[in-house]
């Protein structure tokens, strides 16, 4: 490590989303009532490009909070607007919340955004975005996918349907297009200006028992043409899978991770690209540890990969022994820092890590 | 309505200078006495012109109550009780009123000595404010006057905190001055018993601070010691006598013996003498694993820390000094850092809050040329560190504390009003308590419900538990009685007694009323007509005709006599007493309506 830096939250957190003026937000997903969304101010050591070991600010500061009746499992800021949506259990309906840091420290429910509910409908994922309004993509179900525009709650956009599954993800690739990947490990591309067309990508292999599939796409970079970008489909048995969106019939790469097995479930896998560091992604939600791999080396074959760097952090903080050891829930890269991470478990603690290239890579 | 009334004359809104008023069933309390440092003008005292305007201090407030010796809590008390004056006792802990004179003075010589400022407390002052001094014990239930009592409970934060319990009968309210509800190496964590105050009043500075943990302070901490001591440099921690200088020591010397270092660690004379002199007076205040090792050997005699010696800063090689005091303003540390700034290879790691006008709050604000007397101006090329290790209760903290005392009611002070609101909408939220956060000056009213206790009377109560069901627990029961306000007790008895013992006599009250009837017959026949109309109507009740012909029903009396004037109509005396006043009533009017034909 070049730095490491531990902290924690009074309930544990499934989300870490950054926002405006290098904010991070986290949310109680407790089963309880009484739920905190928490906006943080990061210390100035996370904020400043060089690292400093001694500093007066080390603490994180809550900017402002609210209180959710219901847990939170999913939170996505509305770019270009005060606003924020969250989403979670039991339905998949949304709640907006707008956020005004300057006047109190409290985040106020708006409103929420009613959707149909059929029987047996998990919480709904969402994206959001600002091109031509601020809209947010949701939708718990690939037949159940829609966008509304958040300030008039119209339904723009109905995804047609493609079949009923479970959706564990989804994107906006541009202001256009669309990337959903379900709990299978399918993904499709959907334009919004074509409602009734689904591109699907290439399919993942499929596995003798049943895995559930996550995705990860690099959005975070400046300047990069978004379908250029390979998307990774992570599983919870630990296959990882590139796929470049403009030759979706064939694998980019194929690889496996070192995960343990039987895995504790796919309720927390995570993957994510490293914005700032060229075919970096990391993972996390298969014990208490996140684990960082250099996809440039990889090939079609499948076979296992070492990562570049594990972060072991977690399951060593515990309350020694008392119960299960903790699971990470979340991580997410730092956005200007190359090797910075934050990552969270389900006992409540939060890490901010800078690891160290092992030498001979860039 | 009773009410305590909660006024703070520092600390209000803002951070430092705390000092609160606090008025329980007449009595008023002041809660600590601090200074601002960051003011230089008068703006550092708390505005005492808000408790009385023309009045003794002396004679309004009936105690003043430190918390502990930082000077944020304890600054302006030389000021308040020798300059603005004030002679009634001034409670706080042993320890603190160990070191609180120590600090005071330090910070009188800094002011007058190096600032130059006249309107300042003098040394003899400090001397007579601590002689209205009253030590107490932890969880010691101390008498004040016959109705006040105050107790101290551990709050952590550093040697001889503590939160306060201030009692007026069956009204209270908790302070809880700065207080951290996790332990540390040498202090315990807060503790309070389930005391169900009516108020709490907490500090909120840290609340909406997520710390990072103590872990990782402590690595980089010994991170940045060892690298300086690897390359040769040395390390100068400028320390108070006491507080954070033990914990740091007991870092050093574990990581020392782990990493099996050579290079000395010094103490600097003095400071080794009065550390130990103090922690064994007061080593009860200690955490407990260092109360246990303590007797197996002395926690403040270390392997690897050896006394200094002044010839010692001149030695090469690497080393690492505690030296006082805290703040480089004078003494040791400064000749010390006087010697080691020019090399930047050396170090100096500053522990804590340095006060304007001194060496630390320059180093700390950036500053590398220092001018020193003689107008030698002085580079500074070593690196200069700031450490924090003060530890204050957060969010998680406040709440623990809020639901181990089980207040009626919370006042926060200490934090910003904007960023405030957030903590107290969750501690309303989660334990359905008011929660306040008044500005300074302001005065909050918070109203109590006080439970008042009347003894009663063994006969009244044996008495109304023979009649009726049995007595529930926890259905209440109706009873009747008086209540007798004597000095102050109060006493429940039945009227008799009352009487008795208030030496009046029982007054009968009778109404008499008069219903005309047109009857022209004798009036034995008038008579004979009411009984049989009454007897007819009230079958429940009792009607008898009496032989010197007057009717009775129940206990009401009627006679009838001829008008004086007029042979046609009958006058019917219905009388009465008191407790008979509804059926009288009922009567009567049945009467008016007069009697029918028939009979």
């Amino acid at each position: 490590y070049r730095d490491l830096h531990t902290f924690e939250l009074q309930a544990p957190t499934r989300l870490i989303e950054w926002a405006r003026g290098s904010r991070v937000c986290v949310a109680g997903y407790g089963q309880s009532d009484g739920n905190e969304i928490l906006q943080l101010i990061p210390p100035p050591t996370l904020l400043t490009k060089e690292t400093q070991g001694l500093c007066p600010e080390r603490d994180f500061k809550v900017e402002c909070g609210g209180f959710s009746e219901h847990p939170v499992y999913s939170l996505k800021y509305v770019p270009d607007t005060s606003l924020l949506v969250t989403s979670g259990p039991p339905d998949s309906s949304l709640q907006v919340w707008q956020v005004s840091a300057e006047d109190s420290d409290v985040i106020k429910s708006v409103s929420p955004i009613a959707t149909e509910n059929g029987t047996g409908q998990s919480w709904a994922k969402i994206a959001t975005i600002s091109a031509r309004a601020p809209w947010v993509l949701h939708g718990s179900r690939l037949d159940r996918v829609q966008i509304t525009e958040v300030e008039s709650r119209k339904n723009v956009y109905t995804a047609a349907s493609g079949g009923s599954e479970e959706l564990s993800g989804l994107a906006f690739l541009d202001c256009n297009t669309l990337l959903l990947c379900c709990a299978t490990g399918r993904l499709c591309l959907a334009d919004v200006r074509q409602p009734q067309s689904l591109v699907e990508a290439v399919s993942v292999p499929s596995a003798p028992c049943s895995e559930q599939w996550c995705m990860g796409t690099r959005l975070g970079a400046q300047g990069l043409e978004p379908s250029s970008q390979p998307v990774a489909r992570l599983s919870s048995r630990g296959l990882l899978t590139l796929t470049d969106l403009r030759k979706t019939s064939e694998f980019l790469a194929l690889a496996k991770a070192r995960v343990p097995s039987p895995g504790s479930g796919a309720e927390f896998l995570c993957v994510s690209w490293a914005p700032a560091l060229e075919g970096c992604l990391a993972i996390s939600g298969f014990d208490g540890t996140v684990h960082v791999y250099d996809t440039q080396s990889w090939d079609n074959s499948g076979r296992e990969a070492e990562p570049i760097f594990v972060h072991k952090g977690h399951a060593f903080g515990g309350a020694g022994g008392s119960g299960d050891p903790p699971l990470v829930t979340v991580h997410t890269w730092h956005l200007q820092k190359p090797r910075t991470l934050l990552s969270a478990a389900s006992d409540g603690s939060l890490h901010v890590w800078d690891w160290v290239q092992p030498c001979g890579k860039c | 309505m009773p009410e305590i009334k909660v006024t703070p004359l520092g600390a209000g809104q803002d951070v430092g200078r705390s000092c609160i008023l606090v008025s329980v069933a007449g009595k008023n309390v002041m809660l600590d006495c601090g200074m601002h440092m960051g003011y230089n003008d008068d703006r550092r005292f708390p505005d005492f012109s808000y408790i009385t305007q023309n009045g003794r201090l002396t004679d309004f407030l009936d105690c003043v109550i430190i918390s502990h010796f930082h000077l944020d809590h304890c600054g302006a008390l030389p000021y308040f009780s020798e300059m603005v004056g004030y002679d009634g006792p001034i409670y706080m802990t042993h320890p603190t009123k160990a070191i609180c004179p120590i600090l005071l003075e330090d910070y009188r010589k800094i002011t007058v000595d190096k600032k130059g400022e006249t309107n300042f407390f003098t040394s003899q002052m400090i001397k007579d404010c601590m002689k209205k001094v009253v030590a107490v014990h932890l969880h010691q239930t101390v008498q004040v006057d016959e109705e006040l009592e105050i107790k101290a409970y551990y709050a952590g934060h550093v040697l001889g905190a503590a939160m306060f319990q201030i009692k007026v009968g069956c009204e209270s309210v908790v302070y809880t001055g700065d207080y951290n509800m996790t332990p540390d190496r040498h202090l315990g964590a807060a503790w309070i018993d389930k005391c169900r105050p009516d108020l709490l009043i907490s500090e909120s500075t840290y609340a909406t601070t997520i710390r990072d943990s103590k872990r990782c302070r402590e690595r980089d901490f010994l991170k940045k010691v060892h690298e300086t001591v690897e390359r040769g440099g040395k390390v100068l921690i400028p320390v108070f006598a006491l507080g954070r200088a033990q914990e740091l020591c007991i870092l050093l010397e574990t990581f020392w013996e782990r990493m099996n270092l050579k290079a000395p660690i010094y103490f600097s004379t003095g400071l080794t003498e009065k550390a130990n002199h103090y922690y064994k007076l007061f080593i009860t205040w200690t955490n407990q694993k260092i109360r246990k090792t303590f007797v197996q050997r002395n926690m403040f005699e270390f392997k690897h820390i050896k006394a200094f010696d002044r010839a010692f800063a001149d030695n090469p090689g690497p080393m690492v000094v505690f030296a006082t005091p805290g703040m480089l303003h004078a003494g040791q540390s400064l000749q010390i850092f006087r010697k080691w700034a020019g090399n930047e290879k050396n170090m100096v790691i500053m522990p804590g809050y340095c006060v304007q006008g001194t060496v630390g709050h320059k180093i700390l604000s950036g500053q590398r040329k220092l001018e020193m007397e003689g107008r030698q101006i002085l580079e500074v090329k070593m690196q200069v560190e700031y450490m924090s290790f003060s530890a204050h209760a957060d969010a998680k903290g406040i709440m623990q504390l809020i639901r181990q005392a089980e207040p009626r009611s919370v006042l926060l002070v200490h934090g910003e009003a904007k960023k405030m609101e957030f903590l107290k909408q969750k501690i309303e939220q989660e334990f359905h308590v008011n929660c306040y956060m008044p500005a300074n000056g302001e005065t909050t009213t918070i109203l109590t419900n006080p439970c008042i206790p009347v003894d009663i009377s063994l006969g009244l109560l044996k008495r109304e538990t023979a009649i009726g069901p049995l007595p529930d627990a926890k259905k209440p029961k109706l009873m009747h009685g008086t209540l007798l306000m004597k000095d102050n007790s109060f006493r429940l008895v039945s009227p008799e007694q009352a009487l008795k013992e208030l030496g009046l006599a029982e007054h009968q009250l009778r109404f008499t009323c008069r219903v005309h009837i047109q009857d022209p017959r004798k009036e034995h026949e008038t008579v004979l007509r009411v009984y049989n109309h009454l007897k007819g109507i009230l079958k429940d009740y009792s009607v008898q005709h009496l032989p010197d012909g007057s009717i009775t029903v129940e206990s009401i009396l009627i006679q009838a006599t001829a008008h004086s004037e007029d042979q046609g109509t009958k006058v019917l005396l219905v009388s009465w007493t008191y407790q008979d006043e509804e059926l009288g009533s009922y009567l009567t009017s049945l009467l008016k309506k007069g009697l029918p034909q028939s009979t």
